[in-house]
């Protein structure tokens, strides 16, 4: 009895501090504030893998994360159907295009590039493990030249809840989830876990932008 | 009993303070954006539910001016365009351009194409056209541009 009164609200301190992760090694914001963008092209992604989902999905969970992080995010669907009546359907051709005349398409300050290079559901005897891993690149529409970049992998293999320490609850109850995730898979919540990581790590991730209270103040952001 | 209760005050106090760090609320109502986005994705051919929910998430944004989303309305001013809805595609491109200066050049070519569409064909135009790449050639003969 005296040991749960601890035991919670330490469980609870480690689950809310791995919401803000620690603060990893500072990156360098010396071009970033340079370029100082207000607006920030999302293009199609490239797609790394096999599935054939996986680029309208990662694609529309984008603007939302970029947007408020303080930057006009272009509308990405728009984009897309345009940049396709300019011959450009295939995302390789538009991340391989020259940055500066998309740039000049659009009147857009930076673009950003990101790839997928996983997007997998292993599918294990009782339990399924999902893996998403995504590249992040943004250059600046002026210079061409790397004003941010980012790498994230996330995997997710559903924890086996422990059912009142028999083995065989713990085997159905395992056994229930692989059914569920077998069925579909769901990426979406390890897709915005990634961005939110990506896009919202203090000292590593993109700095606030000009509609962002923050702007200025955090590390990266120019002042 | 009393001497466990400072241990979660402290941890109720925590999570408030991690929750309000962390777990901002959006600056913009983005409504269900992300999978209405995803939707028209994956089934191109459903474009009237495209508009009529796009529709939807612009009307209940516009309640507070400021919370509407950057690109929101040109997303359903395109939406308008595909529908062969010219004028009301220049309206909410104007609403764009008007709520976000960073979209002012985009936003004048798609008005001009519109324009230039408008006149010289007066029926309902589906298809994409596309603004001319400044100093660039187009990849592909647009339609709009071809009289």
């Amino acid at each position: 009895m005296s040991h749960r009164g601890l035991l919670l609200p330490l469980v609870g301190f480690l689950l809310l501090s791995l919401g803000c992760a620690a603060a990893p090694p500072k990156k360098d914001y010396t071009a970033f504030r340079a370029a100082n963008p207000r607006s920030i092209l999302v293009i199609p992604v490239v797609n790394n893998t096999t599935n054939v989902e996986a680029p309208g999905l990662f694609l529309s969970t984008l603007p939302i994360p970029v947007a408020e992080r303080g930057y006009y995010v272009f509308p990405v669907n728009m984009v897309r159907r345009v940049l396709e009546d300019e011959g450009l359907s295939d995302p390789n051709l538009v991340h391989m295009a020259d940055t500066a005349r998309l740039c000049n398409l659009f009147g857009a300050d930076s673009v950003l590039y990101v790839s997928i290079e996983a997007w997998t559901a292993q599918y294990m005897v009782i339990t399924t493990q999902v893996t998403v891993e995504f590249d992040y690149v943004m250059k600046d529409g002026k210079t061409g030249d790397t004003i941010w970049k980012e790498h994230k992998k996330v995997v997710y293999a559903p924890q086996q809840q422990n059912s009142g320490g028999s083995p065989l609850a713990a085997l159905v109850a395992a056994a229930v989830q692989a059914a569920v995730t077998k069925a579909a898979p769901n990426y979406m919540p390890l897709a915005r876990q990634a961005n939110a990581e990506v896009i919202n790590t203090p000292g590593v991730g993109l700095p606030a932008g000009p509609r962002h209270k923050e702007y200025g103040k955090d590390p990266g952001s120019a002042k | 009993m009393t001497a466990r209760r400072p241990s979660f005050l402290l941890l109720a106090a925590f999570a408030a303070a991690v929750g309000a760090g962390c777990a901002p609320r959006t600056a913009y109502l983005w409504g269900d954006y992300d999978s209405v986005l995803y939707a028209h994705y994956a089934n191109p051919q459903d474009s009237e539910r495209y508009l009529e929910r796009l529709g939807q998430i612009v009307q209940k944004a516009e309640v507070e001016k400021d919370k509407v989303p950057p690109g929101l309305y040109a997303e359903y001013g395109y939406a308008l365009f595909e529908a062969g809805r010219l004028d009301e595609a220049i309206t909410y491109y104007k609403k764009e351009r008007e709520q976000w200066e960073e979209s002012q050049i985009f936003m004048d070519k798609m008005i001009r194409n519109t324009q230039r569409l408008k006149e010289n064909r007066p029926g309902p135009a589906p298809g994409g056209e596309l603004p001319p790449p400044a100093g660039g050639t187009p990849g592909a003969a647009p339609a709009g541009e071809a009289r």
